[in-house]
C-alpha cells in the first residue's frame, strides 16, 4: 500500500499533537491511541485498533522509568509498527516486535530534548532579570512545541519510508518473521511484568491468582474480570474499615478499665 | 502589597494550568519554569502594578520542582493562599517543597501503575476485538478522572489550608488501595489472555497391547495440569528477572525477541 502525501502530512501532525500530549499529560502518547489514529488515517482502522492493543499491553509498564533505565517509547509501535502492519501488512504480533529498535531510538530523541531544553531555565532567569515576563512565559511553553516538532519529524519520516520499510521487510526470510510472530506473542509478558512489578505488594498475590482463574478456567471477558474484582475490592474495603472501627472500639475498653 | 484580589475562579483557573506543568520540561529544573508558569496569571492579579514584587516571587518558584501533575494543584492552591495571608517565602517554600514528594507518590501510583494500566488494559482488550470505542474510552476515562482529580486538588488546598495533608493522604491511599486490587485482577486475567505460547511437540506412544500408534501432543498434557501453564511460567520468569536480579527493559525485550526466535526455529514454540 502507498501512503498519499496527505497521509503522511496527517501522521506527522498527529504524531506532534500525541507526542506534545505527553507532556501536557492527556495519555495521547500512548500506543492505543497513536495506533488508533494512524489506522484512521490510511484507512485501515481494524488492523489499527489491533496494532494498538497488542502495542499498548507489551509498552503498558514502560511509562515507568526504573534506576535511569530508558525505557522504549509507544511510538515505536504506536506509528512505525502501525505503519508496517497496515501498509506492508505483516501480522501486528510481527510489527510490534520489529518496531522495538525504533522505540528505544525515539527514547534516545527525546532525552537528548530535555538536555537541551535546559537552555530555558537560563534564558527564562535571563528574561526575569530584565522584568521581560513575556521572555520568562514563551521560555516556560517552549519544550511542548519542541515535542510537537520533534514528534511531527518522526512521523513524517515513518510515513515516508513506509514504501522502504515495506521492502526491508520482503527481505526477511520466512524462519526469522515466524519467530518474530512468535516473540511479539511473548512480548506482552515483559509489560505485564514490569506493571506488576510496580503494583503488586504481596496483599495482592489473592488478586493475581483471581485473574488468572477468571480467565484461564472460565474463559471470562475483560469486563467481567473487572466487576468480579471489583466486587471482591469492596468487600476487602468495607471489612478494612470494619476491622479498624473494632480495633477503635477495644482501644476505648481497655482505656475505660485503665481508670 | 499583597492585594487579596483572588477569587474562587482564579483558583480553579490555577488548577487547569496544571496542564501546562510540564511544557518548559528540562533536565536542569524540571517542572520548575512550569510552575511558576502556572501561578503566573494570579500573581500578576495579585501585584497588579508591582513589577518587582512579581519579578522576585517568579525567580523564587523557577527553581527544581518535579512532582505529579495532576495533584500539583493542591500545592499552588496552597501557595496562593499562603502568600494572600503573608507567610514568609522561606515557609511556603518549605511546604512546597515536603509536598514535593509525597504527591509525586500517590499521584504517580494511582495515575500511572494504577489508573492507566486499568483502563488501558480494558480498552485494548475492546480495541483487540475491532471496537473503536476501546481507545475512546480510555482516553474519556482518564481524562474526565484527571481533570476531576485536578479540580479537586485545587478547591482542597484553596478550603482546607495545611492542616488537612495527613487526612488527604490517607483517604487517597484508600481509594487507590481498592482501585489497585482491581487493576491486579484485570491485569493478571488480560496477561493471560494476550501472552501467547504454546508448544507443537507431539510424540508417538504406543498403546499397550495393541499395534496402533496414539499422537500425543505435549501441549494438551500442560493444559491438563493447568491452563496457559508455558504463558505462567514465561511471566514467572520475567518477573524473576525484574524482581530478583534487577534486568533493564531493554535486556528483557531482547531476551524475549531472542527466545521467541530459537525456540521458534527450533519448533519448541509455535
Amino acid at each position: 500500500m502507498q501512503i498519499t502525501m496527505l497521509q503522511a502530512v496527517l501522521i506527522a501532525l498527529w504524531t506532534g499533537v500525541c507526542l506534545a500530549g505527553m507532556l501536557l499529560g492527556i495519555y495521547t502518547n500512548r500506543c492505543l491511541v497513536m495506533a488508533t489514529g494512524v489506522g484512521i488515517i490510511l484507512g485501515d482502522p481494524v488492523t489499527g485498533l489491533a496494532m494498538g492493543a497488542v502495542g499498548e499491553l507489551a509498552f503498558m509498564g514502560y511509562g515507568v522509568s526504573q534506576g535511569g533505565s530508558i525505557p522504549p517509547n509507544h511510538m515505536g509501535p504506536g506509528i512505525v509498527g502501525a505503519i508496517m502492519a497496515i501498509t506492508a501488512g505483516v501480522p501486528v504480533e510481527t510489527a510490534l516486535a520489529l518496531s522495538i529498535p525504533f522505540a528505544v531510538g525515539f527514547q534516545f530523541v527525546l532525552t537528548a530534548t530535555y538536555t537541551f531544553a535546559t537552555t530555558l531555565s537560563g534564558f527564562a532567569t535571563r528574561a526575569l532579570d530584565k522584568k521581560n515576563f513575556r521572555g520568562f512565559r514563551i521560555a516556560a511553553n517552549t519544550t511542548v512545541w519542541v515535542f510537537f516538532i520533534v514528534g511531527c519529524i518522526i512521523g513524517l519520516v515513518a510515513a515516508l519510508s513506509a514504501t522502504g520499510l515495506e521492502a526491508v521487510i520482503n527481505l526477511i526470510p520466512g524462519w526469522l518473521s515466524t519467530g518474530l510472530t512468535v516473540a511479539g506473542k511473548m512480548l506482552p509478558a515483559v509489560g505485564f511484568a514490569m506493571i506488576l512489578n510496580v503494583m503488586a505488594k504481596k496483599e495482592l498475590i489473592p488478586f493475581v491468582l483471581l485473574g488468572y482463574v477468571l480467565v484461564s478456567y472460565m474463559g471470562l471477558g475483560t469486563m467481567a474480570v473487572a466487576i468480579t474484582g471489583t466486587a471482591v475490592a469492596l468487600l476487602v474495603f468495607f471489612n478494612q474499615n470494619k476491622a479498624a472501627a473494632a480495633a477503635a472500639e477495644d482501644e476505648e475498653v481497655v482505656f475505660e478499665d485503665g481508670i | 502589597m499583597v492585594s487579596n484580589a483572588l477569587t474562587k475562579a482564579d483558583f480553579i483557573k490555577t488548577s487547569l494550568r496544571s496542564y501546562f506543568l510540564q511544557n518548559g520540561f528540562n533536565y536542569g529544573n524540571y517542572q520548575g519554569l512550569g510552575y511558576a508558569n502556572m501561578l503566573y496569571p494570579a500573581l500578576r492579579k495579585m501585584y497588579k502594578d508591582d513589577d518587582d514584587a512579581l519579578q522576585a516571587v517568579l525567580k523564587e518558584n523557577i527553581e527544581f520542582y518535579n512532582t505529579n501533575m495532576h495533584f500539583v494543584p493542591f500545592v499552588t492552591s496552597l501557595h496562593l493562599v499562603m502568600l494572600e495571608n503573608g507567610t514568609p517565602s522561606s515557609e511556603i517554600r518549605n511546604i512546597k517543597m515536603a509536598m514535593m514528594g509525597p504527591l509525586a507518590g500517590i499521584g504517580d501510583s494511582l495515575s500511572q501503575f494504577v489508573l492507566a494500566p486499568l483502563l488501558g488494559t480494558i480498552g485494548a482488550s475492546l480495541a483487540y476485538d475491532g471496537l473503536l470505542l476501546g481507545p475512546i474510552l480510555y482516553l474519556l476515562g482518564m481524562n474526565i478522572v484527571l481533570l476531576i482529580v485536578k479540580i479537586l486538588c485545587g478547591l482542597l488546598g484553596y478550603n482546607l489550608g495545611t492542616s488537612i495533608i495527613g487526612k488527604m493522604t490517607s483517604e487517597i491511599e484508600k481509594i487507590s488501595n481498592v482501585a489497585s486490587m482491581i487493576g491486579v485482577t484485570v491485569i493478571s486475567g488480560l496477561a493471560f489472555n494476550f501472552v501467547k505460547i504454546t508448544t507443537p511437540i507431539q510424540y508417538a506412544a504406543s498403546v499397550p497391547g495393541t499395534e496402533e500408534q496414539q499422537i500425543v501432543s505435549l501441549q494438551s498434557m500442560l493444559d491438563a495440569i493447568a491452563p496457559n501453564l508455558l504463558p505462567c511460567a514465561f511471566l514467572g520468569l520475567v518477573f524473576y528477572l525484574i524482581k530478583v536480579k534487577k534486568w533493564t527493559t531493554i535486556k528483557l525485550v531482547l531476551l524475549t525477541i531472542a527466545l521467541g526466535i530459537v525456540l521458534s526455529v527450533l519448533h519448541i514454540v509455535a
